[in-house]
């Protein structure tokens, strides 16, 4: 992707109003690590959303709030009540990349090895638009498909509100990959409601290995109303050849991706058990 | 004293002083190809075939000549047709010349079609959208069985296509190379064995993902002469080849080598240097061309890949009866070191353990897939992956444990192999016995490392995650004996410090330092008196490179050797100063001293004296160096794993790497050296790979789909140097820089085996192949 123009507007009003003007040939940028696999070669204005008071992480009632151009490494640091977006954010990439890539900028378009929107899938996370004025929707809404619809006119992402984990809730992620800095081959994300040692809800969310993240709603099926344990957690994971389109890549075949993706179920679930019965917070 | 001790004794020598480079390029001062070129320069672009196999009908460039900013277009039309090879190996290269220019046929997806030079990249580009070509399609070969099929389309069927030296080559059978021997009676030694094997083993392609790509800048000096700076590791091959293919004389062709960000071998070879001269003849200006990362992938050179049949026998007692190599590697389109790398995989690997009847035969064909060449390792990587892994289970079929087996077998000092004279480069090989090996030290040494007396048979666990141990022995070589040659020569300047100027190549290995501690050590001076000049083929004399693991044990003797011309001066004039013979004074601390130690005159006085005052004269001393024997560096390798055996991740627990590389000049370099390639060989074994699609191109040409290690990913890695001392090397040192490659492929393969009972013939270790074979255990 080539940038024709630069501009640096002062607050969120003026870059949805530059944005709006431009239509397609503006683009809001903030870390631009996605540019490097953005094809198109009509040269397009950028909008820089990273000076309109958009990164920061706060705890404001039952949610962590998280501006849209906080990056990563940002999130990867901050620590609050048991709060788990450290674990996922520090896999993701490189250092490097991670000082400039922001939350917003790894949600407003999906790529396909993408592991946030995985985990805001599991977490039940709601999403701040802003189109004038601020609307909120579910993670389940903003990402039934490409959000890239949400944004015509001009509109903004510009918060990310996670659910602070109530007492007897887990959460647990899985990314898989071939070496430190690689995309996933996997990535799985669970958070586990348990009562009494019993599954009263289960979010459980897939991306990498399928071709856009999605929950998994037969091994959520699977889980509910069921004790937490391995078993039951393995017969879960077993439900995920048919809730997904499993996709081979690098070289593995889809077969082989899908049995990873199980495992990986088995292991985000073992991980979100623990968290809720309060070891790993 | 005990030989290896020696080493001690030595004052700028078995030292570890800072690389002399090392703050210029800690400060990011201009070093590398791209900080020198001017703001006028043109830039390069290259068409590249995205056919594996085709014939050019037709081709017309006439649109893109009248481009804005296009400055000119090079294609088969306008260039000369001159048949020749772009590895940078000895003269006559045992290769043949089967690459051109530009040609009307193209042989691998990546292959050149034409060329634009530009004001700008965008321009240039630009241009190359609108040249017209027409291909013919051919059919592709694409494997060994292919390619060597009765009637395969054949992939060199130019009628210039020929070898300088009489060596086996068959471009109709798309053969490169044949090579071919036996010592005593491998069906004789079979028939005594009581155990015996068979088994076939694949290694796969790879590249030596440098971080600095090739690149290459071409001007015209005032004088007329083409000045080429590139990031090369062989500067007069350079120039020799490049003269060859533009039909100009070597005496037109200046080639300087600045700091190199890494070669690892792929830059032993001339891939852009003939059109960056071309163009600059063309246009007169500079011209710039620098590969990207998926050029480098796609272009560049690679590690051939290998099918080898290994067939063993042994007795009970552990004695070794026979050893049959049967290696095939896929030279790609075409053929540089195909012959060279296939030869290696046996005179490399072969001597390592006592046997009397050892068979070899080793072939090198075309494919219509991405050019093979020099990698670090050089074919023996390939094979010791092979003859490592049959160790293990030769040691298994006589209920023997796998390091004794090998501590029973292994050459030792004062030993020979008929294979060190029956394998050479292009030729018979030169008979030796090994010099110095403290490979049994090694061994112990790591074995004590990795805690080897824990390791037991963990085949029966069933646990998810199970650990296995694995260990390997290597060798390599230092130099190609009676074929290559380094030079040096070295002179004094006023202050006592000296110019050391070599055509040795320092690639970002620490050679223009290693070398600066041998001149300075045999000089009685101090490495930082010595100013350091590497490569230019106008200015220092020649050196044929930096390949073979040669530089610190060829180049090093010429270095020394030429210091020793210089202090013979140095003596001669202190004497006369101090106004005695030469018998009685020394030479000691950058100073010439009586033998009473009564009387000295510092270099420095020393220089202005024969620079000034009387007699006056040059002190320079200047020597040649060949070698008579390739002494090989030995490695022993150990590795705990875990296995998930859910999934077929491995992940290293710990690995260690021992190394006998004779005296470590610099040690701490040494120890760089031996971590660079454990990781180097660790990263091929487990993630690296090249995925094709059914056309045969290169699926995943950048580092977000190739995975290379980086430092993230570095297990606990212990690397341990084991001295010993090599009475033909410079001050004891033999080379380092390639052997640590070989060990990570087999002994990961062993430790798998000895953590699951899977025995994987094949690598990259991928987690899908892992789990395959441990599910193919299991049902055993």
């Amino acid at each position: 992707m080539k940038l024709s123009e630069f501009i640096r507007p002062a607050t969120l009003a003026e870059a949805r109003k530059a944005l709006r003007a431009l239509g397609p040939k503006g683009m809001p940028l903030a870390g631009g690590t996605a540019l490097h696999f953005m094809q198109g070669k009509t040269p397009v204005t950028a909008v820089d959303v990273t000076r309109l008071g958009l990164s920061y992480i706060r705890q404001k009632g039952n949610y962590f709030v998280i501006g849209a151009a906080t990056p990563l490494s940002d999130i990867q640091r901050y620590r609050g009540p048991r709060w788990a977006m450290h674990e996922i954010c520090r896999r993701i990439s490189t250092h490097q990349i991670r000082n400039v890539s922001t939350i917003g900028g790894n949600i407003a378009r999906v790529f396909p090895w993408a592991d946030l929107p995985v985990v805001l899938l599991a977490m039940d996370a709601r999403l701040v638009i802003y189109s004038g004025k601020e609307k909120e929707m579910t993670a389940d809404e903003y990402f039934s498909a490409q959000p890239a619809r949400l944004f015509r006119g001009g509109d903004l992402l510009t918060a990310v509100k996670i659910p602070v984990l109530k007492a007897h809730h887990g959460f647990g992620s899985v990314k898989v990959t071939r070496n430190a800095a690689a995309f996933s081959l996997a990535t799985v994300a669970a958070l586990l409601e348990l009562k009494d040692g019993v599954i009263k809800a289960a979010r459980v969310a897939a991306g990498s290995a399928i071709p856009f993240p999605q929950r998994l709603k037969p091994v959520e099926a699977a889980l509910v109303g069921k004790e937490a344990v391995t078993a039951v957690f393995k017969e879960a994971a077993a439900a995920a050849g048919a809730a997904a389109k499993w996709v081979g890549g690098e070289g593995m075949s889809a077969d082989y991706i899908r049995q990873l993706a199980e495992v990986s179920i088995l292991d985000a679930l073992e991980r979100a058990a623990e968290f809720a019965r309060g070891r790993a917070e | 004293m005990k030989r290896h001790e020696k080493a001690r004794n030595f004052k700028q020598v078995n030292t570890s002083v800072t690389k002399i480079d090392a703050l210029q390029l800690a400060l990011g001062k201009d070093s590398y190809v791209a900080d020198f070129v001017p703001n006028d320069a043109l830039i390069i672009k290259m068409l590249w075939s995205p056919h594996a196999h085709a014939r050019i009908k037709k081709l017309d460039v006439s649109k893109a000549e009248k481009m804005p900013g296009v400055k000119a277009v090079l294609w088969y039309g306008n260039v000369p047709r001159i048949a020749h090879c772009t590895a940078g190996q000895g003269f006559p290269e045992p290769s043949p010349y089967d690459t051109f220019m530009f040609d009307k046929k193209v042989r691998f997806v990546g292959d050149r079609v034409a060329a634009v030079a530009a004001e700008t990249e965008e321009q240039a580009l630009a241009a190359l959208e609108v040249i017209k070509v027409e291909y013919e399609l051919l059919k592709p070969v694409f494997t060994l069985d292919e390619a060597m099929a009765p009637g395969a389309p054949v992939i060199h069927d130019e009628a210039e296509a020929h070898v300088p030296i009489p060596i086996p080559y068959e471009p109709k059978k798309n053969l490169v190379a044949h090579v071919a021997c036996e010592a005593g009676s491998f069906e004789a030694g079979l028939k005594q064995a009581d155990f015996k094997f068979d088994h076939t083993y694949e290694t796969p392609y790879a590249q030596h993902c440098p971080i600095e790509p090739y690149t290459s800048l071409a001007q015209i000096a005032p004088s007329g002469r083409i000045h080429i700076t590139t990031s090369t590791q062989v500067p007069f091959h350079c120039r020799r080849i490049v003269a060859k293919t533009l039909d100009v004389p070597v005496q037109k062709i200046r080639v300087v080598k600045p700091r190199i960000g890494g070669g690892f071998g792929c830059k032993q070879e001339i891939l852009l240097d003939d059109v960056t001269a071309m163009f600059a003849l063309r246009t007169g200006r500079a011209c710039l061309w620098q590969f990207n990362r998926e050029e480098t992938f796609r272009t560049g050179r690679t590690r051939h890949p290998f099918r080898i049949r290994l067939q063993a026998g042994v007795k009970k007692d552990g004695t070794i009866t026979a050893i049959n190599m049967e290696a095939i590697n896929n030279t790609g389109a075409y053929g540089g070191h195909g012959l060279t790398v296939v030869s290696c995989a046996g005179s490399k690997v072969l001597p390592l353990y006592h046997c009397e009847n050892i068979k070899f035969d080793g072939k090198s064909y075309y494919t219509n897939l991405p050019v093979a060449g020099a990698y670090r390792g050089f074919g023996a990587t390939q094979a010791f992956f092979a003859m490592e892994s049959l160790m293990d289970q030769m040691a298994e079929a006589i209920g023997m444990d796998p390091m004794k087996f090998r501590q029973i077998n292994h050459i030792r000092e004062g030993e020979g192999s008929p294979i060190f004279a029956a394998l050479g480069e292009g030729r018979e090989g030169t008979p030796m016995t090994v010099g110095s090996n403290a490979l049994a030290e090694c061994i112990v040494q790591g074995a004590e490392a990795i805690k080897w007396q824990d390791r037991k048979d963990w085949r029966g666990k069933t646990g998810r995650y199970r650990r296995g141990m694995g260990m390997a022995c290597l060798m390599q070589g230092s130099s190609i004996p009676d074929i290559d040659m380094g030079a040096a020569s070295i002179k004094i300047n006023d202050d006592g410090s000296f110019n050391l100027l070599v055509g040795a190549t320092d690639l970002g290995t620490g050679s223009d330092t290693v070398l600066a501690q041998i001149a300075a050590e045999e000089l009685e001076t101090a490495t930082d008196k010595m100013i350091v000049y590497s490569s230019d083929t106008d200015l220092t004399p020649f050196d044929v490179g930096a390949y073979a693991s040669s530089t610190t044990y060829l180049s090093g003797e010429a270095v020394r050797k030429a210091a020793a011309d210089a202090k013979r001066q140095i003596l001669h004039t202190g004497a006369e100063m101090l106004g005695l013979p030469v018998e009685q004074v020394r030479c000691e601390d950058s100073a010439v001293i009586s033998a009473d130690d009564k009387h000295r005159v510092t270099y420095g006085d020393i220089a202005k004296y024969s620079l000034y005052q009387k007699n006056q004269y040059q002190i320079i001393g200047t020597a040649s160096h060949i070698t008579k024997k390739s002494p090989p560096p030995f490695a022993a390798h150990f590795a705990e794993i875990e296995v998930d055996t859910w999934t077929g991740f491995i992940k290293v627990l710990n690995y260690v790497s021992t190394i006998d590389c004779g005296t470590a000049v610099n040690p701490q370099l040494a120890e760089g050296q031996t971590e660079g390639g454990t990781l180097n060989g660790i990263s091929y074994a487990l993630t690296e790979e090249y995925l094709f699609d059914r056309d045969g191109k290169m699926q995943n040409a950048s580092f977000a789909d190739y995975h290379i290690y980086s430092m993230r990913d570095r297990p606990p890695l212990n690397i341990i140097l084991v001295p010993s001392y090599e009475d033909t090397g410079p001050f004891g040192a033999k080379s380092v820089s390639e052997v640590s490659i070989n060990g990570a492929a087999p002994v990961f393969a062993n430790a798998l085996y000895n953590a699951t009972g899977a025995r994987v013939r094949e690598f990259p270790l991928t987690p899908e192949r892992v789990l395959k074979a441990i599910k193919a255990a299991e049902k055993k």
